[in-house]
């Protein structure tokens, strides 16, 4: 598998190419946009690493780019305090995030479920999530838990189905409302709140203490498959 | 009646009185005491009335002493020249007495304007001293001109003037009075053909603005000099106030330059210490790997990755309390639920928590925030790690929400913290007494701090009876939540 990993610090670049390829993949590097282009023109590759404070471009207009011609899994790069750049480039498109500093751990956790989402043209849709207590079958709208059935609303259903849609990926606040309720409604984030609320009371056992329903302050949520 | 009326009607009275009273005594006195009865008259009616009725009078004395006194009586021909001498000198007196008392009249008027105007002026002088704020200034020497002065006034500030307004000729006449710094007006070398006296705030190299005083008479240099005193007191109080202001503004530079140098200071040991211990450990790993045992090795592996880590707090805490403290960092408030930032914050500090020392207890249906939730987040990580590092035993995180506040409490049965030590706390780089080796991001609790205040709210702390710290972050609850959706 050939991942292409776009980042301009040497160290940082070096550590990714070291550990991608301990891992199997064939990686080529760039240190621009531009650069990053290029290569995807000529060379496609099947999974991309792209860092957020690029010297030539913010990485937001390559993301779109590359989402009109491609569904190659992204997973983006960014230091803290570009939380808004951030949401912005998942919006656009990116699968999921890193925040500098990470462990080689978390980038290859969040890689594998990049991949499982994307990874083939034909890869069916995820209509199922079983975790721990908690069983998820989208055809058949059942939600139960410890094998007791739950009755949530339609919002509430439709909320979770989004979730379990992209099951390991942030989701981030816009995407939701967006998909959920409608584009009029990007900006009602309290509606996801309230709804979240209610369906952490239902599904968890410690709503304050998510097992499943995880919150990711300030983009999104993400439902946990580990 | 009118004044004049009365005044001639008067005049024409004492002559009258006068007559009738030397008549009355005719038998008892001589001539000569009735020419000072008509006298008295006269003197009278120099002193109170004004000069053409008083002139009046002392002819109409003279007549009348003249036809009923003088023999022949009932004649206006005069016997003997010493009648002659008497009637003119009484004349004379006449006209000097009321010369005299017009001149006294003038004179106590003008004494009382005088003082008039040097009370107005103390008194705006000690009413200056409380004004706060340019527009109290204004205000306040507006009421004394309009108590000094008949006719419309009118004072105006630099900026209104130079912003744009209607153009008239009472405003071209203020501007251009700015731009010379001088008084324009009637008896002034400058426009005297205005009507009004136009006089600037200030003088040259600082004028505030400038003040339109109506009546304005060229001859009236006392009112125009009222009117430039006036106007000093005003520039003086507004001069004070700019210069207290650009006081505070270059103290309040010298102690954020002050609180930098201090946190450079400071910083750069929190750094350097961690970074001697990564160069070491991997400089001996470069050096010794293939002498070293292999816990040793896993030993000095470990160290680096801790050591960075708190490298990284450190950093992100310093970058952050410089931000908040200097004003320039930018919360991202939206409508946040407590309990999803709770959940995420319980998330990564479970990972250095494996005994699960941290006890939640966070009620359903919290009403909404708005606060930044990363920031947020940030602080109750720090209270957390705080709590697990420098006490033992359990760890309580409590959320309760009442009187338009929302307060979420971290408690612990550490060493617990005193008084005064309490609030030094929350400086940076200071820690508690009694703590241990254990060392602790010292800007982590003035970081905390930043974030509570920059939200509207409070973070405190108290001892716990029964030993350890309780720290309370108290935010704000906006009364008016956001509409319901539908379900």
């Amino acid at each position: 598998m050939k991942a292409l990993v776009v980042e301009d610090d040497r160290e940082i670049r070096t550590l990714m190419q070291s550990s991608l390829s301990v891992e199997g993949f064939e990686v080529q590097t760039a240190v621009s946009v531009s650069e990053a282009s290029a290569l995807l023109q000529h060379d496609p590759p099947d999974l991309v690493i792209l860092d957020l404070g690029l010297p030539d471009g913010d990485g937001a207009q390559l993301v779109s780019e590359i989402r009109r011609r491609s569904a190659v899994p992204i997973v983006i790069v960014s230091a803290r305090h570009q939380e808004a750049l951030k949401i912005a480039v998942l919006d656009a498109g990116a699968d999921d995030y890193l925040t500098k500093p990470f462990s080689v751990g978390e980038l290859l956790a969040r890689i594998r479920v990049a991949l499982r989402h994307r990874g083939t043209a034909l890869a069916p849709a995820l209509i199922r999530h079983t975790l721990a207590d908690l069983h998820v079958d989208l055809e058949l709208r059942h939600v139960e838990r410890d094998g007791v059935a739950l009755h949530l609303t339609p919002t509430e259903f439709n909320l979770l189905a989004r979730l379990v849609r992209s099951a390991g990926r942030v989701v981030t606040h816009r995407q939701l409302l967006t998909d959920v309720w409608g584009p009029e409604f990007t900006e009602h984030t309290h509606y996801l709140r309230l709804y979240m609320g209610q369906l952490r009371a239902k599904i968890e056992a410690d709503p304050a203490e998510p097992r499943h329903l995880l919150t990711e302050t300030g983009v999104g949520y993400r439902l946990a498959v580990e | 009646m009118t004044e004049p009326r009365r005044d001639w009607a008067a005049a024409f009275a004492l002559v009258a009185a006068a007559s009738l009273i030397g008549r009355l005594l005719d038998s008892e006195i001589s001539q000569t005491s009735q020419a000072m009865i008509y006298l008295a008259a006269v003197v009278l009616a120099s002193y109170k009335l004004d000069r053409l009725p008083a002139i009046a009078c002392a002819l109409a004395s003279v007549t009348a002493f003249n036809f009923f006194f003088i023999p022949p009586r009932f004649t206006l021909a005069v016997e003997h020249h010493e009648h002659l001498i008497a009637l003119a000198v009484m004349l004379g007196v006449a006209l000097v007495v009321n010369q005299l008392a017009a001149g006294l009249r003038n004179e106590s008027q003008a004494a009382r304007l005088s003082e008039r105007r040097a009370r107005q002026l103390q008194r705006l002088s000690k009413d200056l001293i409380e004004a706060g704020s340019e527009a109290e200034v204004r205000e306040l020497g507006l009421r004394e001109f309009e108590s000094a002065f008949a006719g419309p006034c009118l004072i105006a500030l630099r900026d209104e003037l130079d912003a744009a307004a209607p153009r008239d000729s009472t405003r071209d006449g203020l501007r251009c009075c700015v731009s010379e710094a001088a008084v324009l007006g009637p008896g002034t070398s400058r426009w005297p053909g205005l009507d009004a006296w136009f006089v600037p705030l200030g003088d040259k190299g600082h004028v505030f603005g400038a003040a339109c005083v109506r009546p304005a008479l060229a001859a009236d240099v006392d009112a125009r000099e009222h009117a430039q005193a006036l106007c000093s007191l005003l520039a003086h109080a507004l001069w004070r106030l700019k210069l207290s202001a650009d006081m505070a503004a270059a103290r309040s530079e010298v102690e954020r330059h002050q609180a930098q140098r201090t946190l450079l200071a400071a910083v750069s040991h929190d750094l350097r210490t961690p970074l001697a211990a990564i160069v070491g450990a991997a400089s001996s790993l470069q050096a010794q790997r293939d002498r070293l045992a292999e816990p040793e090795q896993r030993r000095l592996l470990a160290s680096i990755e801790n050591e960075a880590a708190y490298l990284s707090i450190v950093t992100e805490n310093t970058l952050q309390l410089v931000r908040l403290a200097g004003g320039s960092l930018q919360l991202r408030r939206d409508w946040e639920s407590m309990e999803e930032i709770i959940g995420s914050v319980l998330a990564r500090v479970r990972q250095r928590d494996p005994t699960r020392r941290i006890k939640s207890r966070v009620p359903r249906e919290l009403p909404l925030v708005k606060v930044d939730p990363v920031l947020i987040a940030q602080l109750l990580t720090n209270l957390l790690d705080n709590a697990l590092k420098y006490s033992e035993g359990a760890v309580d995180l409590t959320v309760q929400a009442d009187a338009g506040e929302l307060c979420a409490t971290v408690k612990d049965r550490g060493a617990g913290v005193d008084g005064e030590d309490a609030q030094r706390l929350f400086e940076p780089f200071v820690r508690g007494e009694r703590s241990s080796g254990e060392r602790g991001a010292g800007l982590g609790l003035a970081v905390c701090r930043a974030i509570a205040i920059a939200h509207g709210g409070r973070l405190t702390v108290r001892r716990r009876s029964g030993g350890g710290s309780s720290f309370c972050l108290a935010l704000p609850v906006e009364a008016e939540q956001p509409e319901q959706a539908k379900a």
